[in-house]
């Protein structure tokens, strides 16, 4: 099966590991991503803070791109972009004027017949069927994940259909279950992590994050799962200075959901992990999961 | 909360709830202050009592001054708990987006002094060579905030600004998030005729 796939800016920067884990294990599912001409970026929250018109503008080239390389299908992995992207197709329909407004400066016309998807919503889809029988699965024990879904997967800024329950997620819990992994239930699963306003908001974010963290270790869970970059970074980069602010002592490492299923595929650390590349998530996963992978 | 009391005019109020409305496309109006959106709100603890519900009230008053200048309307994180709980479906995120940009149209100046310059790299960034290179959208980013420091003799502060960010860097580097390659994309003169198409344009 064919895929046209925007990995997205974050995706060739700090997240690089979540762009190659999500080839790796989308490659192994026989799902195969095709990434799209000279994309560009969508702007992300910060076009919307300032240029209403840009924030349709900039998801509407890619979109354009997309549509006319022939898929069916758009793969988004990163939260923002998805959001963004979905949002604007949205727009984009309920609003034609703007939309030939838009085209007439697009060299790649949006037509409006591709379907966009999040890493998560293929993954839920796919493992469900046939794919996931064909591959031999590694039992992954000690695994006690809570998975953090963040704003963008259920909440976005305009009405569009949302597959998943708003307030109570599901779609991580059920991709996991069909690796043998249970997650704990908890309830800060679609709590605002601050986001960008760590950067000028910063007591504001880190107050929501030592929040997250709290219930996760008063669920007994001892990693996290995400979907979004921007959640990962948040929740990794800044665990040490939320955790001495709030006095927590213990640490959990953020994983990106690509990382678990790709250990449950055999892949080996190396693998999900190329250490040549600069890029680790910076905690030693190893600890968790002993010498299993 | 304005340093005078405020006084309802009608005219006023009908004027400014226009404007919100159609800037952020929410029916304000719609509201019947039930404050679903209250308790959900993440940073309701942290704006002296102003919740989405309040801050719609201030709109449709037309309570300008608080409007503008209440720390909701500058700490909402735009993670629309509120939206999705509120039965009349009023997306009480945009409107707080709508009044930041109103504003800032005000030459009101943002409660956080980086909200601005964040948010103008990064878009500037985008515009400029189609893709986000982190280490260049930060460094246009410090760029403007010293630019800020400098004009008002603020020297402390640029130091200080030093100082944080460059203990930030080298915590991503020592986490190997931080890369120096560079990314563009060949499309940027059709965002930037896009962004020409923009000028003037107050909503979509």
């Amino acid at each position: 099966m064919d895929l046209a796939y925007y990995p997205g800016c974050s995706l060739y920067q700090s997240a690089m590991l979540y762009n190659h884990q999500t080839r790796l294990i989308f490659a192994r599912l026989g799902l195969h991503l095709h990434e799209i001409d000279d994309w560009s970026c969508c702007g992300a929250t910060s076009a919307g803070k300032i240029n209403d018109f840009m924030a349709i503008a900039l998801p509407a080239r890619n979109l354009g791109i997309a549509e006319n390389s022939g898929f069916s299908e758009l793969v988004i992995p990163c939260a923002a972009c998805y959001s963004r992207t979905v949002v604007a197709q949205k727009q984009l329909q309920d609003f034609p004027l703007l939309k030939n407004e838009i085209n007439q400066e697009l060299s790649q016309k949006v037509k409006d017949n591709i379907r966009v998807s999040s890493t998560l919503d293929v993954l839920q889809r796919e493992m469900g069927g046939g794919r996931l029988a064909a591959i031999d699965l590694e039992k992954l024990e000690g695994f006690r994940p809570a998975c953090y879904y963040g704003c963008m997967h259920t909440r976005f800024p305009y009405d569009v259909p949302v597959a998943d329950n708003v307030e109570n997620p599901r779609a991580m819990e059920e991709v996991l279950k069909a690796i043998g992994i249970k997650a704990v239930d908890w309830n800060y699963k679609t709590l605002c992590c601050g986001a960008s306003s760590v950067i000028y908001n910063t007591e504001c974010a880190l107050d929501l994050m030592a929040k997250i963290m709290r219930d996760a270790l008063a669920r007994d869970a001892n990693c996290l799962v995400v979907t979004c970059p921007m959640c990962q970074m948040n929740m990794e980069s800044q665990q040490e200075k939320f955790c001495t602010k709030h006095n927590i002592k213990e640490r959990l490492p953020v994983y990106f959901i690509t990382e678990l299923i790709g250990m449950a595929f055999g892949f080996s650390k190396k693998d999900l992990q190329p250490e040549d590349d600069m890029f680790t998530t910076g905690m030693d996963w190893t600890q968790l999961c002993g010498d299993s992978v | 909360m304005g340093s005078k009391p405020f006084e309802y005019t009608p005219q006023a109020a009908d004027v400014f709830t226009r404007e919100v409305m159609a800037r952020s496309g929410q029916n304000i109006v719609a509201c019947y202050q039930c404050k679903r959106c209250a308790s959900g709100c993440p940073v309701a603890e942290e704006t002296d009592m102003v919740t989405p519900n309040r801050l719609v009230r201030m709109v449709v008053l037309g309570d300008i001054e608080s409007a503008l200048t209440n720390k909701l309307t500058w700490k909402c994180l735009f993670c629309h708990t509120c939206g999705t709980r509120c039965p009349n479906n009023i997306k009480t995120g945009r409107i707080a987006d709508t009044l930041k940009k109103m504003a800032l149209d005000a030459g009101i100046d943002p409660q956080q002094p980086e909200y601005k310059n964040f948010h103008r790299a990064f878009f500037n960034y985008s515009l400029r060579w189609g893709r986000i290179n982190e280490i260049g959208m930060m460094g246009e980013f410090q760029l403007r905030n010293m630019w800020d420091h400098l004009r008002r003799g603020n020297f402390v502060a640029i130091i200080s600004e030093v100082a944080s960010k460059s203990t930030l860097a080298w915590e991503m580097f020592k986490q190997k998030r931080l890369h120096l390659s560079f990314h563009s994309s060949k499309g940027r003169d059709e965002i930037s005729r896009l962004y020409k198409k923009s000028a003037g344009r107050k909503w979509i």
